[in-house]
């Protein structure tokens, strides 16, 4: 120990609490250190510097992904999500490739137009063919589960992306242009807000119903994104309230920057936090909506098949041929329970005080 | 408070009226009508109809009509159930889609506000995170595979309840339909009673009841529950929607006669009168339901004055 500088008071062993334990031992016994504990860490960064070691700089989101990855619940959802939405794309290529069986082909031998258990042949015998069975046209469940899997996520995302688009629009002008303006168009929301709109979703998709399954799914997309807008707004809102009387903005406003200009690129890319998080919350809402729609008739049409449309075929057979509608079921819900926990997670990572929660 | 009653009316009257017209609206502008189906029905009898309930007249004056309608709160009769009135029809399934709703809200208040208190109380236990994570499970499995899994299990393999049939209520064809509709709102409210506990639990009140040495029991029942619930309460609202739609659910899976499946048809088979009736009945139900949990928020919070 250099005895002619004043040390680090305290043992190292007995630190300060407060003092997070990954980040302490930047400053080692003989550093300078005479402000009190709780600034010892940015003092000692700052001698560091001086000295010359190299502080690797920690951003936002490289925090917050730190942060993602200590959730073990969040980390398990992430995984999940990402092995589900893999085999869902790739998965019905691969079937394809190495059985032959495309999600709707229908077997040609008459024998095999038949729904037949989880690993077994028609016959009984054990069989790695259906690993999840077939259907009452003989088609193998694994591979329309997957396909299932597209379309619900893909409901999923772009409904999501729609209010997302209607939704941070909405809330950022009216943010931004404050006063009367915002006071009417939160009102607007407010309204909206106690609509009973999933009536109003009924109401349209069955008056509007397409021919074109295509058809029929832009509608869906169009009707779920436009109702889901709302809490976006108010948080977008609420960010840009805060953000707007800021220097940053200030300084584009002198430099005559125009105001949608400064709404979308200097305000909009600093409310990502929030707006990243209520958007992975959304898309399990939204997928669970289009299985309710899906459920009543409403949503994706043959020869397309979401999760909802599959559980729904299948509960028409639930007591002899429990696995239609237990497979899409449960890999619905495992989906569904893991991007919460992501959502979670990301809300926790990206909002510390919201944290102990 | 009777100014924010009446200022609270002023906003739910025409939010009650922009459903209804946008429904109508939704109605009219899509193509085809009651009338059109698979089979063409002659120039001059569709003429006839036409005449008959008006709908040859400009479309403000139908508007008005239906208006007039909504206000005096007589829909009219059903297109397709004929000679019976959208007022009966609600009026017969009503009762059935109450009851099962309720009791599925009751039962959830019940369970979810003690597994939510449980977990809060025993923040980061294994007790808390199991709750937690049934109920994020209860939040995930959308209840129309929830309810067919029941049926599976306690009808089809134990054969302790009916799978679908209405016996009326109570009873225990009504057993399986309120546990499939009750799952959801449970999640929510033992997450939302956990989060309001937490936050309670270490506010200075509660700090102030345990140092003037109240018993652990009357500080989390008196103190921390009165706080805690507020955001329960105020979920009460949006958990109507929801009951709504998880009733129209229920009432297919179990094949109930309520007003979710009347719903349903009437959208199915464009009957105008009985859609306008049904989503009025909603709507005016929903708004006048916000009002009472809002009334009722400023008794629970001390804070709130109107």
């Amino acid at each position: 120990m250099n005895d002619d500088k004043p040390t680090i008071p305290g043992d190292l062993d007995k630190r300060e609490p407060g003092l997070t334990p990954d980040l302490a031992p930047t400053y080692r016994e003989g550093d300078l250190i005479h402000t009190a504990p709780e600034f010892a860490i940015a003092d000692a960064d700052v001698l560091a510097s001086e000295r010359g070691d190299v502080i690797p700089g920690t951003s936002l989101w490289r925090d917050a992904w730190r942060r993602l990855l200590k959730n073990k619940l969040a980390v398990f959802g992430m995984i999940v999500v990402s092995i589900v939405a893999i085999a869902s794309i790739f998965g019905p290529m691969i079937i394809k490739k190495t059985t032959g069986f495309a999600p709707d082909s229908i077997p040609s031998d008459a024998k095999l137009i038949k729904s037949y258990p989880p690993f077994k042949t028609p016959d009984g015998s054990f069989s790695w063919l259906h690993p999840m069975g077939t259907d009452n046209q003989g088609r193998d469940m694994l591979a329309r589960v997957l396909q299932g899997g597209q379309i619900s996520l893909m409901v999923g995302i772009i409904a999501t992306l729609v209010s997302l688009l209607i939704g941070v629009t909405y809330g950022a002008v009216a943010g931004y242009l404050g006063g009367r303006i915002d006071n009417l168009m939160m009102r607007v929301v407010d309204i909206l807000y106690s609509l009973p709109y999933i009536i109003l979703v009924i109401v349209l998709l069955a008056m509007f119903r397409r021919n074109t399954p295509m058809g029929q799914l832009l509608l869906l997309f169009v009707a779920l994104g436009s109702v889901s807008w709302l809490t976006m707004a108010r948080i977008v809102r609420g960010q840009v309230l805060s953000l707007k009387n800021q220097e940053f903005v200030l300084a584009a406003r002198a430099t005559g920057v125009s105001t949608p200009r400064i709404i979308f690129r200097h305000i909009v890319p600093n409310t990502l936090g929030p707006v990243i998080v209520y958007a992975t919350l959304t898309i399990p809402t939204v997928m669970l909506t289009e299985a309710f729609l899906s459920f009543l008739g409403f949503g994706v049409q043959a020869p397309l098949a979401s999760w909802g449309t599959l559980a729904t075929n299948g509960i028409q057979n639930i007591g002899i041929f429990p696995w239609q509608m237990v497979f899409p079921g449960v890999t619905m819900a495992l989906t569904l329970f893991s991007l919460n926990f992501l959502g979670d997670g990301l809300r926790d990572a990206l909002d510390p005080q919201m944290r102990k929660l | 408070m009777i100014s924010f009653i009446i200022r609270r009316l002023l906003i739910t009257i025409p939010t009650i009226l922009v459903v209804i017209t946008l429904t109508w609206g939704l109605i009219r502008l899509a193509p085809g009508n009651f009338y059109t189906g698979e089979k063409q029905i002659p120039k001059a009898i569709e003429n006839n109809i036409r005449e008959k309930y008006g709908l040859n007249k400009p479309w403000y004056v139908q508007y008005g009509k239906m208006m007039g309608q909504v206000v005096r709160l007589d829909f009219g009769n059903s297109l397709k159930y004929e000679g019976q009135s959208v007022n009966q029809i609600i009026g017969r399934s009503l009762p059935v889609s109450a009851a099962i709703g309720l009791s599925a809200y009751g039962l959830a208040l019940i369970v979810g506000i003690f597994l939510g208190s449980v977990a809060a109380l025993k923040q980061n236990s294994k007790g808390d995170y199991a709750s937690m994570a049934l109920a994020m499970l209860g939040i995930s499995i959308p209840n129309f595979v929830l309810g067919p899994i029941l049926v599976l299990v306690f009808s089809l393999s134990l054969y302790w309840f009916p799978p679908a049939r209405w016996y009326g209520f109570p009873s225990r064809g009504a057993v399986l339909p309120i546990l499939t509709l009750s799952a959801l709102y449970m999640a929510y409210i033992a997450r939302l009673t956990r989060a309001g506990m937490l936050e309670v639990l270490r506010s200075d009140y509660i700090r102030t009841a345990r140092a003037k040495g109240l018993s652990e029991r009357q500080v989390v029942i008196r103190h921390a529950l009165r706080g805690g619930l507020l955001p329960v309460v105020s979920f009460t609202g949006p958990a109507l929607a929801f009951l709504l739609t998880g009733t129209v659910v229920v009432e297919r899976i179990f094949a109930l006669p309520g007003l979710g499946n009347y719903f349903i048809q009437a959208s199915l088979n464009r009957d105008e009168p009985l859609i306008i009736g049904i989503v009025a009945f909603i709507a005016i139900t929903l708004l006048l339901m916000n009002l009472l949990v809002d009334i009722a928020y400023g008794y629970m919070d001390p804070r709130i004055r109107y």
